[in-house]
């Protein structure tokens, strides 16, 4: 884990604690699509928990951890291949606003 | 960036086999595609304004049968990216190879089970509107 608090362990906190994140909440997933094979009844009543406002917000964490690990993440794979390495804080400031800007779209859709 | 967030990032970790790296690599990307595709369907086709949010919509959405093959290239490339990230994140507090070999095992047998699972699981709905 980084220990200097720089923009680049930031980059790098958020990367991690977004996959982590995202893993948990994926095994979750397919946990609960297999009521989708227990019949309508099953599958239905689970879909109306959706409505509730901190599951909604639950669902708008997910969107906006997969927008940010999905961006970090090409930030990372055009580094590692030697594309702009020199220009890691602006490259990751620029994604960042990209991201945001998403998230913002996404959560003017949702609410 | 600091030091310790660029070398990170500037390839395999100690101990990340090159390949397995390229993998993660390369199904970053390729998820941000199938990811995209999935949520889109899922949330702006079907019956309702909000996707599928039903049990009969998502039954008759996979029969076309481009569908359970989507969904099962998506189940695939996003539990190998999770669980090989995983393991990088574990890499990262230096485990002796033991516990390495261990933990390499047990992503290995939680991956086939989960697509294992996942695969039986699109069959079924697809199944279900036949």
């Amino acid at each position: 884990m980084p220990i200097r608090r720089d923009i680049g362990s930031w980059a790098f906190a958020l990367n991690r604690l977004t996959a982590i994140g995202l893993t948990i909440y994926l095994f979750l997933h397919l946990i609960v699509l297999g009521r989708l094979a227990q019949g309508p009844g099953a599958y239905d009543q689970f879909l109306a928990l959706t409505e509730n406002p901190l599951i909604k917000l639950g669902e708008w964490a997910v969107v906006a951890a997969a927008i940010l690990h999905g961006l970090n993440g090409i930030r990372i794979i055009l580094t590692s291949f030697g594309v702009g390495v020199t220009r890691q804080k602006q490259l990751f400031y620029g994604f960042m606003l990209v991201a945001l800007f998403i998230i913002l779209v996404f959560t003017a859709k949702m609410y | 960036m600091s030091q310790s967030a660029s070398t990170s990032y500037a390839g395999p970790r100690p101990g990340e086999n090159t390949w397995l790296w390229l993998i993660k690599i390369v199904t970053g990307p390729l998820l941000l595609i199938v990811l995209g595709l999935h949520l889109t369907v899922n949330h702006y086709m079907g019956s309702t304004a909000t996707g599928l949010m039903t049990h009969d919509d998502v039954i008759q959405y996979f029969q076309n049968p481009i569908i359970p093959a989507i969904e099962i290239l998506f189940l695939v490339t996003v539990v190998t990216h999770s669980l090989l990230g995983l393991r990088g994140i574990l890499l990262d507090m230096n485990p002796s190879r033991s516990v390495l070999k261990i933990v390499t095992w047990l992503l290995v047998i939680l991956g086939v089970s989960s697509v294992t699972y996942g695969t039986w699981l699109a069959l079924t709905i697809a199944s279900l509107g036949t």
